[in-house]
């Protein structure tokens, strides 16, 4: 199939369910001993959720917890599979799901910034032209070449944030981690992320934070248990959400 | 096939990193370093020529070289499959957090293990040198031997990782396992010592038997490796390799859920 020129993410009939067991046998003798006892209750997280974001399009992913957003972005990402259903997604796609996540604590900053822009998929040529940028943007100055575990936790913060912004992906997938660091630093992420969307690339964003969402982005997706509940313009959006869980 | 090739491709940094923390992480805190991967096998293989010698009635000459040329391959086959089959596990953080090629943890586990060997190979040269036995052309095939264990390696370690992470006894059957292919692997013994025995068969069958005894014959007695049996091998890791990557394709898919 050819990709569709102004496509990024597109979602068909996808269903997620998660096995949840009381006693997870993961030995061959609990699996043995238990082969026929049915322990593991089956849960929906997302019902047959469709669902196509455009190219340069910024969406928020809203909802009470355990509704299902993370599981939606996680999907996205391919770090997990849908049950039933396609994901397609068009370009580089980056996720945040959580920041540092592979940082190594012995070794220095700069030496995570290379180690974690290769996971996400990064050349070293690539690193090494966005190197001064990621090491201005993260304000470490010297601190830079201290193992990483001599940082603060808000430090530690600003350095992963800094490499996943300048990765350059097409697609940025954001899950609540718009509150790094100090005041100063989030309006600096602010109009990064103001910055990457007027470049026209695509931002999924899932946070609680309604106000971030109202300035930042144009359409909003308000997901209630593992469906749908309303899509569309985030003001109108925002005000349906707001009368039912504000 | 060629998705995944481009895929590890893309994520050849990645890959590069990862070797790099492996060989530095390993030995971070201890003095002496990266020399223990000299002296570990050097002990054992100490321990061996001073013990067998009394076991069995008539070693071969320049005995300590025999079973070091042995024991160096074995280790770095064990090391592998040891930490192989516990990499995917071993790295649950940044699975559930992050995409990559979920490949690149077992490929890297075997690469550095491949680099820790090839230094410790000077070992191995070290001994030929003082024993006299000195080198022969038939180096050239080293290479090539040391191609098809890596082949070897790969293709079990990918799919030992992969069921580790959905039946947790894998890595428990596993060292068993490894203590046992040892008895059967002709290291601290010669092959044919159980020539026309009952359990030929089984040693003959290993391909750990293959392998090591080409080592020996290239760089011990200084001769052709029995080609036939070498490239038996050959194809039937190439195979495994296959599989490996089928299964650990097929498996993959759940590891963030299961891990």
């Amino acid at each position: 199939m050819k990709a569709n020129n102004s496509k990024a993410i597109d979602i068909q009939d996808v269903t997620k369910v998660y096995k949840l067991y009381y006693d997870k046998p993961s030995t061959l003798k609990e699996r043995l001993v238990f082969w026929n006892k049915k322990k593991a209750e089956e849960r929906i997280i997302l019902n047959n959720i469709s669902l196509e974001i455009s190219k340069g399009e910024t969406v928020a992913l809203i909802g009470v917890n355990g509704s299902g957003k993370s599981t939606l972005l996680k999907l996205m990402t391919k770090i997990i599979y849908p049950t039933k259903g396609t994901i397609k997604t068009y370009g580089k796609l980056t996720s945040l799901l959580e920041l540092g996540a592979g940082f190594h604590p012995d070794f220095t900053g700069r030496e995570n910034i290379y180690f974690n822009a290769s996971i996400f998929g990064l050349t070293e040529k690539a690193i090494n032209q966005r190197l001064q940028s990621i090491i201005d943007f993260s304000e470490l100055g010297e601190l830079i070449d201290s193992p990483v575990r001599t940082y603060s936790s808000g430090q530690y913060m600003r350095l992963a944030f800094s490499i996943a912004i300048n990765v350059d992906a097409d697609i940025l997938l954001i899950d609540e981690i718009l509150a790094v660091g100090d005041q100063h630093f989030q309006d600096k992420c602010f109009e990064k992320l103001e910055e990457l969307k007027n470049n026209k690339k695509t931002i999924v964003i899932v946070s609680h934070s309604l106000d971030s969402i109202k300035k930042l982005c144009n359409r909003t997706i308000w997901i209630n248990n593992g469906k749908i509940e309303k899509d569309g313009n985030t003001r109108e959006v925002m005000e349906e959400y707001k009368k039912v869980c504000g | 096939m060629k998705n995944l090739i481009n895929n590890l491709y893309n994520y050849r940094l990645l890959l590069k990193s990862n070797v790099k923390k492996d060989i530095r992480g390993k030995y971070k805190a201890s003095f002496l370093g990266i020399l223990w991967s000299f002296i570990n096998p050097l002990l054992t293989a100490l321990i061996y020529a001073i013990v067998f010698p009394f076991i069995l009635k008539n070693t071969e000459q320049h005995y300590v070289t025999f079973v070091i040329i042995g024991i160096l391959p074995w280790t770095y086959f064990v090391n592998t499959i040891i930490q192989g089959t516990t990499c995917i596990l071993s790295n649950a953080g940044i699975i559930k957090k992050v995409y990559f090629p979920r490949e690149i943890l077992p490929i890297s586990i075997n690469i550095s293990g491949l680099i820790n060997f090839l230094i410790s190979c000077i070992i191995i040269f070290i001994f030929l040198i003082f024993s006299g036995i000195g080198f022969s052309k038939y180096i050239l095939f080293l290479p090539l031997i040391i191609l098809v264990q890596f082949l070897f390696q790969l293709g079990i370690i990918l799919i030992t990782s992969s069921i580790e992470i959905y039946v947790r006894d894998a890595e428990y059957i596993i060292s068993f396992l490894i203590n046992m292919v040892f008895y059967a692997t002709p290291i601290i013994y010669s092959a044919n010592m159980f020539e026309n025995t009952k359990i030929a068969w089984l040693i003959r069958l290993n391909p750990m038997s293959s392998i090591i005894n080409s080592y020996r014959n290239i760089l011990f007695y200084q001769t052709i490796p029995e080609l036939k049996s070498l490239l038996i091998t050959l194809f039937g890791c190439i195979f495994l390799l296959l599989i490996g990557f089928i299964i650990f394709n097929r498996l993959q898919r759940g590891f963030a859920e299961e891990v």
